[in-house]
């Protein structure tokens, strides 16, 4: 079975960022909601809410035109056509009644076998399906998204006695590879995985903080960067997911644990915390939260709140000495350390990794699953239990046994083991009875990292390594600051052409990091700018173009594959490869003109010849040349691969694959296909207009400039811009090989940085991540 | 015997011609400056290096200072000489009128300065550590600090030190130990020895205001809890008059290679009353301002000895008569021929006369960069200033310390065994310049100042405001045939500049001591390049033909640039060989293996 059409009921925040997410996934989605009582418009719940996705921000779609692929439609005249769809979410308000009632009428119009699932943090699911016939239990499960569903990668599934294996395989199967979730199974126990640890978590650092004297800014910085939490710590989270859910949370917790879990003991909600809920400070969404901006002076001044005495002051960076980087950056360290600092790190660290070892069995048998959920759902860079293997469990037990508190039972098994180890190169995890149990992984999953545990690099250098990755096929890694792109990265791609047509296939540029590529490394280039070492500096551009001009006719396929950011210098390497397979969440652009240069290594000469060929072009060369223009003198950036097409920074073949985990497997198979009879691609030539066109480009830019949306100097460097896609000093008739257009990019490129101004927005962007507008 | 003659045409022609001072030109005190007016201070300053200082200079070395009981006595002569110098003012030019002083431009003062000390090095530090002590009270002191001290300094009435060095600690200021406590009435109670304290005790000011670096109890460790006090010698009242002793006492002078007319004293401060200069634990900013202005000081003092050195060597050579010319007699009615006939000699003279002519042009250069980096109208012009001469104080203080060891070195050497001997004088130049390349931070911090702090800031802003300009004025001369020679030498080692400066901003990120053991050698190479253009703008403003100098000047200033270009300026290439080969022959030995 495969789901090809689906229907959301309940057209809320999350039912339509759901709804979205589906859409995203190129599937046709119905989304349902009441009418409310005397509506002229049966369907405004759910056409608004619609309307709503294209405008929100996050961006909920991946392109404008996806929202196409959302019907909207109400539950009383849609009703029927929930007949057509393979899978139904039920998204409604959390109440037990209204959704059973919703089943029952969901239940007489399905199809046979289509699956029914809920979206439901707090019910459980054997209360859901009581009383209904055993048809709708067999299809039926809980799935579990988090806010909101595009960006957040958990998806917690649980699934009944009574559902068949085919529908959890399916759906699964459908949430990973099209909607590209890590999906979790769960038991049916309250909160699930994530939030029961989460909210346990951080209802423990609210009270612990607080018990000990912590500012708000002190309390962030140690249950953040240091545990491997993103560094909005506990309450800059808070105030992202909304202060006034803590009561809502805590009373379902208190309603479904039993008396004797440790939950209880922290789901207190202290008074400064009601008095906020009800002054209106319930975060972002509200008037600020534990932090707010206050913009009354007209400058936008951040301030936090003292727990103390519910007063906002300017926002001071914590200075504990147990935040000093030898500390810090030792877990055991930290939390030995005496200041209130460590102390709060152990009473926060060891309650919460002591409750989750408790709650093995519980909530799931998989250590393995456990810590997923958490990396996943709260963006924890390691789970409990590696938190755990960090400190280790000897050392953390002990630990405990001092505080005279019990040791859980999984932690007693290990006797002293670590939680998870390495056997024969698989990963394996100890279980409730003290054994190692190897971690299944899938056929048709791919993780860098785990290759780099098993081998050594064949090629390797501060910045780039290349690694064996089967099958005849290598990748290469950027593994630079930021991974920018420098002369040590271009070396590797040099060598990676020098050594696969003996040895092996075909190359993947890829890379496990947050960010693809933000960019060449122009710190080297300003200081040679800076002792006006022109020449080198035309050298410095020439071996880039060179090198990635030998990438793209290399007789073998290569693959580019970005997740995250892909700018400037490694934008213009993937507009070099023969293929791309692109994460849906791909942030694709040339972004030079920001620090007032313009692409030269290959970028303004290949965004213009692709869409020179684009056959859906007008005629002429002028509307090609304006396209490259507009997106290269905007900096625009594609928020999503699918709008990189869009913008041919990818290709309308390339591929795309929405499941980060299974990008590299996806990019080696593309590699694959394209080796057999693979022929390089042929140069092409093109003409250019010359001087009339970069005439008419500056005509649109001189608007700009005169009506302030656009500085001098902006226009200075759209004008080499200009004369680089225009062919510079020719005329139609003559032919530009894609060599001349490479001496048109130096050209401007070694104008524009022996400017001030250029030399001005280089620094100011290295020193501040900020664009200078000069 | 030494002769001194004060390089009074050469001044005449920097500041007269060679120097473009348009930018400021707007500006009142510049606009007076007047070659009518600076001719005159330059003539009256020569005459008193001449005539007052210079007979005070072999005998103050061979007297030096004697200490007695906390006392010390400097050599005979320069007490009366002080009189008349502060009396005339020569002590006082760049300071504030608003104090008494006659508030001149750096490139007018230093100048004189070049002239001042190259007659009597040790004399005039007594009065360069007042101005240090000046600038930094006049900065960074409260008004009633100020208003009780500064015109007692201007005047030359009471002098100044800078109390920094301890036992334990010379680079190396974090270490510091003096203590500061603070006292009921605002005040602070000093303790602490301090050693190598120049003019710390002598008998030429009935007063001695010492700036002394200290840290107070509760101050953060290391260079962060440093702070800079006064501590005069004698307490002053209220209303100005001299009180009791304030327990600053003198326990010796060291006996030393050269300079031995100053006073170099070792202080014991002992509850000594102290009062606060600036900001609490921010000394250390105070003392770079005072160091700053002192480097570019001591700089000077290279050049001076150099200019003394050369003076007495070329006036040697023509005189004594030794062998004959390689090329047939020119003399032949003489025993032998001059010296000056002999290739060799020529060599040293050349080199002598290319480096002062050159260090000098940079001196008044850079000096007047000092005063747009103060003065000029427009922020973004004070800030690049600044930026330069931030960038090259430490090539400034290193370079020329380094040419006037140099050329004493020569100097000895063209007057043979009579160079080596003390009756001649030659030795004591050298021993005096020797101290320049230690004082005031060493050559070698220098260098790594410039390579580890002047380089990175702002990832190499600083460097643009040399690079830009010497980038854009060969362009611009590329074509002239006439200035080919010069042109295109600079050019070359320019170029190795840029590739050092490449290679040390790109290796020193991934090892620093690539970047340290590289430092000398690029600073030397930075030096080189720098009065490398100074010769050449010189050479280029000479071929414009406008000059009023004499035809005879012009030539040689052309002949002797010349030999900088072709026999000088190419040591970059053996330093960027140097450098490039990396820092692996220098730090592999194992510490056991010394």
């Amino acid at each position: 079975m495969k789901i090809e059409s689906v229907a959301v009921i309940g057209a809320g925040v999350m039912g339509s960022g759901i709804a979205a997410q589906i859409a995203n996934a190129g599937k046709k989605v119905l989304l349902l909601d009441i009418v409310p009582d005397g509506a002229e418009n049966r369907n405004i719940i759910s056409q608004s809410a619609i309307k709503k996705t294209l405008n929100v921000k996050p961006a909920a779609l991946m392109h404008k035109r996806n929202a196409k692929n959302i019907t909207a439609g109400n539950l009383e005249d849609n009703l029927n056509d929930l007949g057509d769809v393979d899978w139904i979410v039920e998204v409604i308000i959390e109440q037990l009644d209204l959704k059973q009632e919703l089943y029952k009428k969901i239940d007489a119009v399905r199809k046979q076998n289509c699956i029914v699932s809920s979206n439901t943090s707090t019910l459980p699911l054997a209360d859901l399906i009581a009383g209904l016939p055993k048809r709708f239990a067999n299809n039926f499960l809980i799935t579990h998204f988090f806010n909101p569903p595009r960006y957040m990668r958990l998806l917690e599934i649980v699934v009944g006695p009574d559902t068949r294996q085919e529908s959890v395989n399916t759906l699964t199967h459908f949430c990973d590879h099209e909607l590209g979730k890590g999906v979790v199974k769960c038991n049916d126990t309250p909160g699930f995985i994530a939030n029961r640890i989460g909210a346990y978590w951080m209802q423990t650092a609210l009270l612990e903080a607080m018990r000990l004297g912590l500012t708000v800014e002190e309390a962030d910085s140690i249950c953040g960067t240091p545990m491997g939490i993103p560094k909005t710590g506990v309450f800059g989270l808070l105030d992202l997911v909304g202060i006034d859910m803590m009561p809502h949370v805590l009373q379902s917790m208190i309603h479904s644990l039993p008396k004797t879990d440790a939950f209880h003991e922290q789901a207190v909600i202290p008074d400064i915390v009601n008095q906020m809920i009800a002054d209106g400070y319930i975060g972002r969404k509200g008037k600020g939260g534990f932090y707010r901006l206050n913009k009354s002076n007209g400058k936008k001044v951040k301030e936090s709140i003292n727990l103390m005495t519910g007063e906002y002051s300017i926002s001071e960076k914590a200075t504990l000495e147990s935040l000093k980087p030898p500390i810090a950056k030792d877990l055991r360290k930290l939390v030995s350390f005496e200041d209130k600092g460590g102390e709060f790190a152990w009473s926060v660290l060891s309650k919460t990794l002591r409750y989750s070892a408790e709650l093995v069995p519980e909530i799931g048998n998989n250590i393995e699953a456990i810590d997923r959920a958490m990396k996943l759902g709260y963006n924890w860079k390691y789970g409990p239990f590696e938190l755990i293997d960090k400190i280790g469990v000897d050392w953390f037990s002990n630990k405990l046994s001092n505080d005279e508190q019990t040791i859980p039972p999984l932690l007693l098994a290990a006797k002293g083991n670590p939680l998870y180890r390495f056997d024969e190169k698989k990963r394996q995890s100890l279980n409730l009875a003290g054994e190692y149990q190897t971690l299944q992984q899938e056929d048709d999953i791919l993780i860098l990292a785990d290759i780099k545990r098993d081998q050594q690099p064949v090629k390797h250098n501060p910045s780039a390594s290349l690694w064996d990755i089967g099958d005849g096929v290598l990748c290469l890694e950027f593994h630079s600051k930021m991974n920018s792109i420098d002369p040590d990265i271009l070396s590797m791609i040099n060598i990676a052409i020098e050594i696969i047509p003996n040895k092996y296939r075909a190359l993947v540029l890829y890379n496990e990091a947050e960010n693809y590529s933000v960019g060449a490394n122009i710190g080297l280039a300003l200081f040679a700018a800076n002792v006006a070492a022109w020449p080198q500096i035309e050298a410095m551009v020439k071996s880039g173009q060179g090198t990635y001009k030998a990438l793209k006719y290399a007789p073998f396929p290569v693959i580019g594959a970005p997740s995250g950011m892909a700018l400037g210098g490694g934008c213009e390497s993937l507009l070099h490869c023969d293929a791309i397979q692109a994460h849906a969440e791909s942030y694709i652009g040339l972004v030079e003109v920001g620090v007032g240069l313009i692409p030269a290594w290959g970028g303004s000469k290949e965004m213009l010849t692709r869409w020179m060929i684009n056959p859906k072009r007008a005629k002429g060369p002028m509307p090609a040349i304006s396209k490259a223009f507009e997106l290269i003198s905007t900096a625009t950036v594609s928020t999503s691969a699918a709008e990189a097409k869009s913008h041919l920074f990818i290709r309308p073949t390339d591929g795309i694959t929405m499941n980060r985990d299974r990008l590299l497997f996806d990019a080696k198979n593309k590699a694959l296909q394209l080796v057999d009879g693979y022929l390089p691609p042929e140069e092409s030539e093109i003409s250019l207009p010359g001087a009339t066109a970069r005439t008419a480009l500056n005509l649109a830019v001189t608007h700009f400039v005169q009506s302030g949306k656009a500085t001098e100097y902006d226009g200075i460097v759209a004008d080499q811009l200009a004369m680089v896609l225009s062919g510079g000093d020719t005329d139609i008739t003559d032919l530009h090989s894609e060599d001349d257009l490479s001496a048109l990019e130096r050209k401007a490129f070694v104008t524009l940085i022996k400017q001030a101004e250029t030399i001005d927005r280089v620094q100011h962007t290295l020193e501040t991540g900020k664009p200078l507008r000069n | 015997m030494a002769t001194l003659k004060a390089p009074i045409e050469d001044i005449k022609y920097l500041i007269n011609e060679f120097l473009d001072t348009s930018e400021l030109s707007n500006i009142p005190i510049f606009s007076d400056m007047t070659a009518d007016l600076t001719d005159v201070i330059f003539e009256e300053a020569g005459k008193i290096s001449e005539t007052l200082l210079f007979p005070l200079n072999r005998t103050g070395d061979e007297q030096g200072c004697s200490y007695h009981d906390g006392i010390v006595t400097t050599p005979d002569g320069f007490k009366e000489a002080y009189q008349e110098m502060t009396a005339a003012g020569w002590g006082n030019l760049i300071c504030k009128p608003e104090y008494g002083g006659q508030g001149l431009p750096h490139y007018i003062a230093n100048a004189v300065d070049e002239m001042l000390v190259s007659s009597n090095m040790s004399f005039t530090m007594y009065m360069g550590l007042t101005i240090g002590a000046y600038n930094a009270i006049d900065q960074f002191a409260c008004d009633e600090l100020k208003g009780k001290f500064l015109s007692n300094m201007v005047s030359g009435k009471w002098s100044g030190t800078m109390c920094l060095t301890e036992p334990q600690c010379g680079t190396d200021l974090g270490l510091i130990r003096t203590k500061a406590v603070p006292q009921a009435d605002g005040s602070y109670s000093i303790s602490g020895s301090k050693i190598f304290i120049t003019a710390g005790e002598h008998d030429l000011t009935e007063n001695i205001l010492h700036l002394v670096l200290a840290r107070t109890p509760d101050a953060p460790k290391g260079i962060k809890g440093i702070s800079l006090f006064l501590v005069p010698k004698l307490n002053v009242n209220d209303d100005g008059t001299l009180g009791e002793p304030n327990r600053v006492f003198c326990s010796g002078i060291e006996h030393k290679m050269g300079i031995n007319g100053s006073s170099t004293c070792s202080m014991e401060f002992e509850n000594s009353k102290g009062f606060l200069v600036g900001d609490l634990n921010k000394g250390m900013k105070a003392m770079f301002i005072m160091m700053n202005s002192a480097r570019l000081h001591v700089g000077i003092q290279g050049l001076a000895i150099a200019q003394a050195s050369y003076c007495s060597a070329k006036n040697y050579a023509k005189e004594r008569i030794q062998g004959r010319a390689l090329t047939g007699s020119k003399y032949p009615d003489q025993a032998a021929d001059p010296l000056i006939v002999h290739p060799d000699i020529r060599r040293m003279l050349m080199t002598m006369k290319a480096y002062t002519e050159g260090a000098r042009a940079l001196s008044i250069w850079l000096s007047y960069k000092l005063d747009v980096s103060h003065n000029a109208d427009n922020k973004q012009h004070r800030q690049d200033a600044d930026d330069l001469v931030s960038l090259l104080t430490p090539v400034f203080k290193s370079f020329l310390t380094e040419i006037g060891e140099t050329v004493t070195s020569l100097g000895i050497q063209v007057y043979g065994g009579h160079g080596y001997i003390r009756e001649n004088g030659m030795e004591q130049y050298l021993r005096d310049a020797r101290i320049s390349k230690i004082y005031e931070g060493a050559n070698g911090i220098q260098a790594l100042d410039l390579v580890g702090r002047k380089l990175p800031e702002h990832m190499g802003k600083f460097l643009r405001h040399f690079f830009h300009p010497l980038s854009n004025f060969l362009e611009q001369h590329s074509g002239d045939e006439r200035l080919s020679v010069y042109i295109h030498p600079l050019a070359k080692s320019f170029s190795r500049l840029q590739q050092a400066t490449l290679f040390i901003a790109q290796q020193g990120l991934s090892n620093p001591n690539e970047a340290g053991a590289a430092a000398s050698d690029y600073l030397d190479m930075f030096g080189l390049v720098a009065i490398g253009y100074m010769w050449a703008k010189m050479a280029e403003q000479i071929t414009r033909g406008t000059g009023e100098m004499a035809d005879e000047f012009y030539d040689a200033k052309l002949k002797t640039g010349l030999f900088y270009m072709q026999r000088i300026l190419p040591q970059t290439g053996s330093l960027l060989s140097n450098i490039m080969s990396g820092c692996t022959s220098t730090m592999s030995l194992s510490e056991e293996q010394f």
